[in-house]
């Protein structure tokens, strides 16, 4: 038996630590990309904005978007419920509600990844200690995720932190994707395709998906084959097609499963559709607001099927009301 | 370097391990051996690896401050306190006659009054009780039990006698401290045990657990019971989630719950709605049904006193019970034991003069400076006098409070409360403590093997609570044939 707010909370706890972990491999993969970019080529901090779905907020309080404040916004900051810091304070207030369905140690990690995140992370951050504080963030994240992998039962509530890792990263990778279109390459220089090389090389880099890619699919990082990778490829753990794959697999061991499997299975459908070839010519933005709409929608067939309970339960509860008379 | 015992100053009180003339008493004897034995460094030592345990487990209390909530680790202090086998059977007795007749009173104000027709309990303190819920009046709960769940506050006076400082019949909480306290010291003084045979605690959850199904309105199935807490901002939550996770209950929030026309509870699950059978509510009675109590209360469940009433439900403590938590009520309890039950008391209650007497009101305000004035209906400790320790100026505000609402004020002779060794700054001192046993009652009577003992841990303060500044001891009933 699985109350409905506590499912909700399993599923945010997820969804905000996970987003933690997502926007740390980003920030290292994109600092990474930024030595190697020739000066002509400009790279948008603010394509990070909105990649975080948080451009709008920064620039309600800055005029433009330098380096030093784009990381503060993104990392520290509590204006900003997207910063890690924030989703890893949300986490851990979340995981506070339902220490009684988790191993008793998940909240000591969780509790330990806070601590610190809040005593690591100093008000000013250098390039220099950005890298090792946010693998710092990754490593734990990481290892709370073993800790459930290893001791938690597969019941209802390890299923909902399953559902909602996998949506959130379907999500991140969507928009990583779609950040490609923001970085501005000049289409005369001689350097061009080498670049858009090194371009989709960094894509799959902050989504620590490259040596996979190099493993199975190729040593070019092309833009079709990429964009084929990281939206449909089966075994690669965030490619979207397995993160709806995984959602699909934690429905069916729900109860009252079909109204959701139906929203996720039209998502899956139209990613069936897409074609890398065709979209590196054009369309991408068009089909990434389109993938985004569909997470959007399967967010909430789940938040009303299990988490705003209608009075569906009328019909059962006036038979037990009838046999109590007995 | 060892610990000498000859160097504790035993005060006026009476020291629940030291004899006056500074050497351990026989029960205690094994105890302070060990500890000499350890060491002051050791002895430190394993004190901060409670405190590491304590914190990493986030055993914790949420203290309300203006700056905001604080959520402190729970203070343990590492020095056990002895109660003899012997000695707690008759205490353990008391409590259990003093439970059963809180309820048959309780039960009897709600029905016909008998007590106030025969002129042993006055009509007037009943019309202004604050807690009396006439909502309740005409209900029977089942085995005519309304207060399944009270925490007793007992202190050892300077004669050796335990009394009982206060019932608390509402939500009393500290249970899951008294089982984390001996877990914590099982696993950093396992010696200390093999010294004595020790009752074991670990039972109350399952004991809980039985109390509550008791309560079920379908019997012939396996109860579905739940916890109803108000929240993680409570500062008991903690315990409120420990006692779900011990007894494989779900711990609920209001919000969680909904009564249909049926006047069912139902729980709002994944899979759809499931009937629930038992609700231990830790939320005060103002809030858990806004139908019928406070309207602006977003804790508890609409319609929730319609489905108790119908016996569609089983509430632990049953709304109401507070009607017997007030102190002026608990001046009272000796004649409730001999009207109810024909037994004499067998743990007596301080000494009370109750203000509304205009003989004892006369009293209380000459004597301000040496007694304890309480509020009937505040708990925690909070919105009391302690004469000895107060200002003129608290007490002329106090005085005024008397003569505006004599009901509501009660007072009490400063008792000196027992003391036990506790490890401060400047080593083992003596600190007061009190004992909160826990005593459950539905079809059967039961009492905790000890209870949570609390410890002022300033130097020769009174007050134990953890809202202000207590901590607490774990607490050994032990067979004397050693």
């Amino acid at each position: 038996m699985m109350l409905s707010r506590v499912a909700e909370n399993l599923y945010w706890m997820t969804r905000y630590i996970e987003r933690a972990e997502d926007t740390a491999r980003l920030i290292n993969a994109v600092t990474l990309m930024s030595l190697d970019m020739p000066s002509e080529v400009k790279l948008g901090w603010d394509a990070l904005l909105k990649v975080a779905g948080v451009n709008e907020r920064f620039f309600l309080r800055y005029d433009e978007a330098n380096e030093a404040d784009v990381m503060r916004f993104l990392i520290q900051d509590e204006d900003n419920p997207s910063s890690i810091m924030m989703c890893i304070t949300m986490a851990r207030e979340n995981t506070r509600t339902f220490r009684e369905v988790l191993p008793w140690e998940l909240w000591e990690w969780v509790n330990e990844l806070y601590l610190f995140a809040k005593h690591e992370l100093p008000e000013h951050l250098e390039r220099r200690q950005r890298y090792e504080l946010l693998q710092g963030i990754i490593r734990r994240r990481q290892s709370i995720v073993g800790l459930l992998a290893g001791t938690m039962s597969r019941d209802d509530a390890f299923q909902f932190l399953r559902m909602g890792r996998n949506l959130e990263r379907a999500d991140m990778t969507s928009r990583i994707l779609d950040a490609s279109q923001a970085v501005i390459l000049p289409t005369d220089s001689p350097a061009g395709p080498q670049l858009n090389d090194l371009l989709w090389m960094n894509i799959l880099k902050s989504l620590s998906a490259y040596q996979m890619y190099r493993r199975h699919v190729s040593v070019h990082a092309s833009s079709s084959q990429v964009i084929d990778f990281l939206l449909k490829n089966q075994q690669f753990p965030r490619s979207v097609s397995h993160c709806l794959g995984e959602i699909v697999d934690v429905v069916q061991t729900l109860p009252r499963s079909a109204a959701v499997l139906k929203v996720v299975g039209k998502v899956q459908d139209r990613l069936r559709q897409a074609d890398g070839t065709q979209l590196a010519g054009h369309g991408l933005h068009a089909f990434i607001d389109e993938v985004q709409l569909g997470l959007i929608a399967i967010n909430q067939a789940v938040r009303e099927n299990y988490f705003r309970l209608q009075d569906l339960a009328q019909r059962q509860s006036s038979t037990e009301a009838a046999e109590a008379e007995e | 370097m060892s610990i000498a015992w000859e160097n504790y100053q035993v005060g006026n009180a009476f020291d629940e391990l030291v004899a006056p003339d500074g050497q351990p008493r026989p029960l205690a004897r094994g105890l302070c051996d060990f500890i000499s034995g350890l060491g002051a460094q050791e002895l430190s030592g394993r004190a901060a690896a409670v405190d590491a345990a304590i914190m990493t487990a986030g055993i914790t209390f949420t203290v309300y401050t203006e700056a905001g909530n604080i959520d402190r680790a729970w203070p343990f202090d590492v020095v056990p306190r002895i109660i003899a086998r012997g000695e707690w059977e008759r205490v353990a007795k008391g409590l259990k006659q003093r439970l059963a007749a809180l309820n048959l009173f309780i039960n009897d104000l709600y029905n016909e009054q008998r007590i106030i027709k025969d002129g042993v309990f006055p009509a007037e303190v009943l019309a202004d009780s604050k807690n009396f819920r006439t909502a309740c009046v005409g209900v029977t709960p089942r085995y005519g039990v309304w207060a399944h769940i009270c925490g007793t506050d007992l202190v050892r006076h300077s004669d050796g006698q335990f009394y009982v400082l206060e019932d608390n019949l509402r939500v009393p909480s500290g249970v899951s401290y008294m089982l984390e306290n001996r877990q914590l010291m099982k696993r950093l003084f396992p010696e200390a045990f093999a010294r004595y045979h020790i009752l074991p605690v670990d039972d109350y959850t399952a004991q809980l657990y039985d109390t509550l199904a008791a309560l079920s309105p379908r019997p012939s199935q396996r109860p579905v019971i739940a916890v109803l807490t108000p929240g993680v901002f409570n500062s008991a939550y903690f315990e409120h989630s420990y006692l779900a996770q011990q007894m494989g209950a779900e711990l609920v929030e209001g919000a969680d719950l909904t009564v249909l026309e049926d006047d069912c509870v139902y729980m709002k699950t994944i899979s759809g709605l499931e009937r629930v059978d038992v609700i231990y509510r830790r939320i005060d009675d103002d809030f858990i049904d806004p139908e019928v109590f406070r309207a602006d209360s977003t804790l508890g469940v609409p319609g929730l006193m319609r489905a108790w009433k119908k016996g569609n439900v089983g509430l632990a403590n049953a709304p109401g019970s507070g009607v017997a938590d007030d102190k002026v009520v608990y001046a009272f309890v000796p004649q409730m034991i001999k009207y109810y039950l024909g037994e004499e008391a067998i743990l007596p209650n301080v000494p009370s003069y109750l203000c509304m007497y205009e003989k004892d009101r006369k009293y209380v305000l000459a004597n301000l400076d040496k007694l304890v004035v309480k509020p009937a209906n505040e708990s925690g400790g909070y919105g009391m006098l302690i004469g000895p320790m107060s200002s003129a100026e608290e007490r002329e505000k106090f005085a005024a409070l008397i003569r505006d609402n004599p009901r509501n004020y009660m007072a009490q002779p400063t008792l000196s409360l027992s003391t036990a060794p506790t490890l401060c700054d400047e080593g083992l001192a003596p600190r007061h403590l009190d004992l909160r046993p826990f005593v459950l009652q539905s079809n059967k009577l039961n009492v905790t093997a000890g209870g949570l003992t609390r410890v002022a841990l300033r130097k020769g303060s009174l007050v134990v609570n953890s809202s202000q500044g207590g901590g607490s001891k774990d607490t050994w009933i032990v067979e004397e044939s050693q």
